[in-house]
């Protein structure tokens, strides 16, 4: 090889890995984390590598159990509901609003790299278990400081409550949280929500029971930035990811299916909108 | 010299015309002379001149010449000039006393001192010899004196041209048959129009002029002129474009200060260029809030600096109350919609109305609009259906919105929007956007700043790099340094874009700002930023969707994404008239009184409303007036009036028009009065404008030393009482040398040739 050329070559590489510092390539997890399915259970769609305007990320943090915080468990608490319920709002979002979605989601982590920072809209499932270190929680309040929007859903009760905020609170620091009242907009963004209920996972199919230890009522919280926008949505007390993984299950309940691509759906509006 | 050879002065010749005094028809001296060459000719081939041609040429030629000169001798050349009579006519000697004439530069002598030596040393007096003189001094008029003595070189202004007007006036009744203007040159109204020069060539009116003052200083640097519009938003980043120019201060440093009455806006420092030439340098600072700024622009003082007086310069500019409109269609939710909203929702001065198409029935409607209005926008699906609905907004911006979306006439309606009502238009990219969302076959297609493909696919997600042309670098929109490579710089390090658009072809007059350099590869650079004017408004696309990664990838206390798009939307609105729009050329008026108001009236379609009631109100500096302004015929809508400010201050003026009963609007503007200033510029003798004034009216130009000669050239003149002469010139002196000349060389040439 020529001089010239190995140098193009050289160039070239570090052009990549520039790239690719600043946005990682799309990884599809099944297979190598302990995932509801299993390989080959969920293909990738044919068109998982169209690029689009709007991919929602999933957000990949480490678990620890509830009973003993400091025992990190290798429970994988981050890919419940991945990636069917990834794609299935994807698709959802493509087929009830006007958003240009990619097919596929994109697995995010607080890793001190770009990559996070080209996903504005994260979405994390299970925080109740999660254990945010140091410089992840300061890298997720740069994150947010910059525009990014954090969507919490899937835990429930007092104990997953109290570890969520030990943990959100290293990135919020003493911001409150707050319900949310019938008339906000992240209400009204897309659908009317006025009258929401609480959804339960598939669970409730086993169960009969709409909640999960003792989170009897659904929350719908928020944390605002200095300028009153919802930076952190807080679905506490339900599981809208289980439904909408679950929304082509026919023994599933279509009303809360229905309420839950609704309530997602708005969220992510609102936070293009604001 | 000139004169000894040619027995009269240059004078003489540049006012006569050449004639031949005998009778006999000059044909006849062409046929002597070709007679005269033949018979030489003759003569030497029949003594064997053929043997040496060269030789036989060069003596043809000599004899040849010789007999021409005798010839042209009988025939008795002579000039025909028009000389003024004795004691018949007058001539007007004006001198100027504005007090720029008081200015030493001349050893000690101040510039009207040393005019006033130049007539006393004699040239009065050869005038008076002649003719009738009158002294007059001129300042901004013309007043005849008695003596020099009365001139006090105080005047604060010079009004060349309109002296002029007065001799030309005066000379319908009285003979005067040449001017003597001793001045500097400076002139505060920028020159002598075309209209006086002809007035005074029609009168056949011969100025002399002496000029008076060095032309050029020896030390001193001059601010000759600061660009700045008059209008602008509040918290709008401006650019000075400040002029100068130094003498005997190349390579050192200046600091230009900006400031607005004692607060400092900005500083710069500058190294001096060439002697003498311009230097232009753009100073950024920020409008600040409304209300009306009496912008100073000042250069330090440098060390030994003969005139101190021309290191500042005062603009007045206003800073508008009123919140430009500016309605947004997205067709579809994105980052970048997201980012825009928040990068120009601190921008007070801009007032932003979104609407987004969410899903294919639905849109959600943002902005400082009441729930009756968002409703009324939802009714005719997010855009307005008539002129006067969209004719309220300032700029308009589509997002990623196919054509189709609006109505045919919805598309005509936005392209009047920027050719009548000049608003301004953007086009962001994105997947149903320009060419992929088939702009390119509306009547919008006009408007825009590129010729866009025609063809789909042309929204590519291809990572690319910012890279900004010259013009971007300069350009206020793309401004995030003051320093012009510093922002050159900032631009290409910002992060990459996710995507572009192919836009085709800049059209001609378009400026592209931005380039998109795509990574890896991915061919040549695209336009990215383009802009243009078109009709009364202007036009722009950024051609891309990802632009909020420079918000998203960056420190969070970066504001790239946020100043970008601010300037960004403040050009697009800034230069969009309102239906009654106010102005006066001049915000500051030095040393003059004449403030021209103008107002341009239209109606809710933006139609010229010609048959307008306007009036312009008055308020300032004890003054409250109202008068009517009257239809320019020259523009339709346009109103003028010209109105005298009787002293030096600021002037409010309110302009409304009626038209009937209904008010078509109002618009308020400021002006200034300030005396005292002008004189301080242009100090330097303005050599060029006095030598032009006089060869466009048979004058001389002269310099104090040689103007004694004055006196014998300003016979020679066609105005006035006049009559021709004829003067002979067969006995010059030059022609006897010439027949000495040619004898000489071929007396040189034979003993050469050895052959005497």
């Amino acid at each position: 090889m020529r001089p010239r050329s190995a140098l193009s070559l050289v160039f070239a590489c570090l052009a990549s890995w520039g790239i690719l510092l600043a946005q990682k390539p799309f990884h599809d997890y099944v297979g190598e984390t302990p995932t509801e399915v299993k390989v080959g259970e969920v293909p990738l769609p044919p068109d998982w590598d169209v690029p689009a305007e709007w991919t929602r990320g999933r957000l990949k943090y480490d678990a620890v159990g509830i009973l003993h915080p400091d025992a990190h468990t290798g429970w994988m608490g981050w890919a419940t509901d991945y990636p069917q319920g990834d794609r299935h709002f994807q698709e959802g979002l493509r087929r009830l609003t006007l958003i240009n979605a990619t097919s596929v989601e994109h697995v995010a982590e607080l890793d001190g790299s770009d990559d996070i920072y080209n996903w504005p809209f994260l979405y994390a499932v299970e925080p109740g278990h999660w254990h945010l270190f140091e410089d992840e929680a300061d890298q997720l309040r740069d994150y947010l400081d910059r525009g990014g929007f954090l969507m919490t859903d899937d835990f429930h009760g007092t104990n997953e409550w109290e570890n969520f905020m030990k943990n959100l609170q290293k990135v919020i620091g003493s911001r409150p949280v707050e319900d949310l009242a019938n008339s906000d907009p992240i209400f009204h963004v897309l659908y009317d929500l006025d009258k929401r209920t609480q959804i339960p996972g598939k669970q409730f199919l086993g169960s009969g029971r709409p909640y999960e230890f003792d989170g009897f009522e659904p929350k719908w919280r928020a944390i605002r930035d200095e300028r009153g926008r919802i930076i952190v949505a807080i679905c506490h007390n339900m599981d809208i990811s289980d439904a909408i993984e679950h929304s082509n299950d026919p023994e599933y309940p279509e009303e809360w299916a229905n309420m839950a691509y609704r309530i997602a759906t708005n969220y992510v509006v609102y936070d293009l909108t604001h | 010299m000139f004169e000894f050879f040619f027995k009269y002065s240059r004078t003489v010749y540049n006012q006569g015309s050449f004639v031949f005094l005998n009778a006999w028809p000059v044909w006849m001296l062409w046929a002597g002379i070709a007679l005269a060459g033949a018979g030489f000719a003759f003569l030497i081939l029949r003594k064997g001149g053929a043997a040496n041609p060269v030789r036989s040429v060069l003596v043809g030629l000599l004899q040849t010449a010789l007999a021409a000169l005798l010839l042209f001798m009988i025939w008795r050349p002579a000039l025909s000039v028009a000389t003024l009579k004795p004691q018949q006519n007058i001539v007007a000697v004006v001198i100027d006393d504005s007090s720029s004439m008081a200015t030493k530069d001349e050893g000690e002598l101040s510039r009207k001192d040393r005019g006033a030596k130049v007539l006393n040393d004699g040239l009065l007096q050869k005038l008076k010899d002649k003719f009738q003189v009158r002294v007059y001094k001129m300042s901004d008029h013309l007043s005849r004196i008695e003596g020099l003595e009365q001139l006090a070189a105080q005047s604060p202004v010079t009004h060349i041209g309109d002296s002029l007007k007065q001799i030309a006036a005066d000379a319908a009744g009285l003979p005067i048959g040449a001017m003597v203007l001793l001045s500097d040159g400076a002139d505060n109204t920028g020159g002598v129009d075309l209209e006086t020069i002809s007035a005074m060539r029609r009168q056949r009116i011969a100025v002399h002029t002496i000029g008076l003052g060095r032309e050029q200083m020896q030390k001193d640097l001059e601010i000759t002129n600061v660009e700045l519009p008059q209008r602008t938003l509040p918290d709008s980043r401006l650019a000075a474009l400040v002029t100068f120019h130094q003498h005997g201060y190349t390579g050192q440093k200046a600091k230009i200060t900006i400031r607005d009455n004692n607060k400092v806006l900005a500083a710069q420092d500058v190294v001096l260029k060439g002697e003498g030439s311009e230097q232009i340098e753009n100073v950024l600072f920020n409008a600040g809030k409304a209300g009306v700024k009496t912008i100073q622009t000042f250069i330090d003082l440098l060390p030994g600096e003969e005139n101190g007086r021309n290191n500042i310069l005062t603009r007045v500019v206003n800073v508008d109350k009123r919140v430009p409109r500016i309605l947004y269609l997205e067709g579809e939710p994105r980052w970048e919609f997201k980012f825009v909203r928040r990068g120009v929702e601190d921008d007070q001065s801009i007032d932003l109305l979104t609407v987004l198409r969410t899903a294919p029935n639905k849109r959600y409607i943002q902005g400082n609009v009441s729930k009756a209005t968002k409703e009324d926008l939802e009714k005719i699906n997010g855009f307005p259906t008539t002129v006067e609905e969209l004719f309220a907004f300032d700029a308009v911006m589509f997002g990623s919105v196919d054509a189709a979306y609006l109505t045919p006439q919805q598309l005509q309606n936005v392209k009047d929007f920027v050719d009548r009502r000049g608003g301004g238009l953007v086009f962001l990219g994105g997947k149903d956007s320009l060419a992929d969302g088939g702009w390119q076959a509306t009547p919008v297609h006009e408007a825009m700043p590129t010729q866009l493909p025609d063809r789909k696919g042309t929204f590519k997600w291809t990572p690319a790099n910012v890279r900004l042309t010259p013009q971007g670098s300069e350009s206020l929109i793309t401004r995030l340094e003051d320093d012009v490579k510093k922002n050159g710089k900032r631009f290409s390090e910002l992060p990459y874009i996710r995507n572009v658009q192919d836009v085709g072809e800049p059209k001609l007059g378009a400026s592209v700002l931005a380039e998109a350099v795509p990574m890896n590869g991915g061919g040549g650079a695209l336009p990215l930023l383009i802009t243009m004017n078109y009709g009364r408004g202007r036009t722009a696309i950024f051609a891309t969707s990802g632009s909020w990664r420079w918000q998203m990838l960056q420190d969070k206390a970066d504001m790239s994404h946020e100043m970008f798009y601010q300037q960004f939307l403040r050009w697009t609105v800034s230069g969009t008239p309102q239906r009654v729009t106010g102005s006066t050329p001049k915000t500051l008026l030095s040393d003059i009184a004449t403030a021209k108001l103008r107002a341009e009236v239209r109606d809710k379609t933006f139609m010229p409303a010609n048959d307008a009631v306007v009036e312009a109100h008055i308020l300032g500096e004890g003054v409250t007036e109202t008068i009517s302004m009257t239809p320019d015929s020259s523009e339709a809508g346009a109103f003028v009036v010209d109105w005298q400010a009787p002293k030096q201050g600021d002037y409010i003026v309110e302009v409304t028009a009626k038209r009937g009963t209904e008010e078509l609007g109002r618009d308020t503007f400021t002006f200034r009065r300030e005396d005292g200033t002008a004189e301080n510029f242009h100090v330097e003798q303005n050599r060029e404008l006095l030598e032009k004034l006089s060869a466009e009216t048979k004058g001389n130009y002269y310099k104090p030393d040689d103007a004694q000669r004055l006196a014998d050239d300003i016979v020679y003149s066609d105005g006035g009482i006049s009559v021709r002469e004829t003067k002979d010139l067969w006995d010059m002196p030059a022609i006897f040398l010439a027949f000495l000349a040619i004898r000489g060389v071929e007396w040189l040439l034979r003993r050469k040739w050895g052959t005497i």
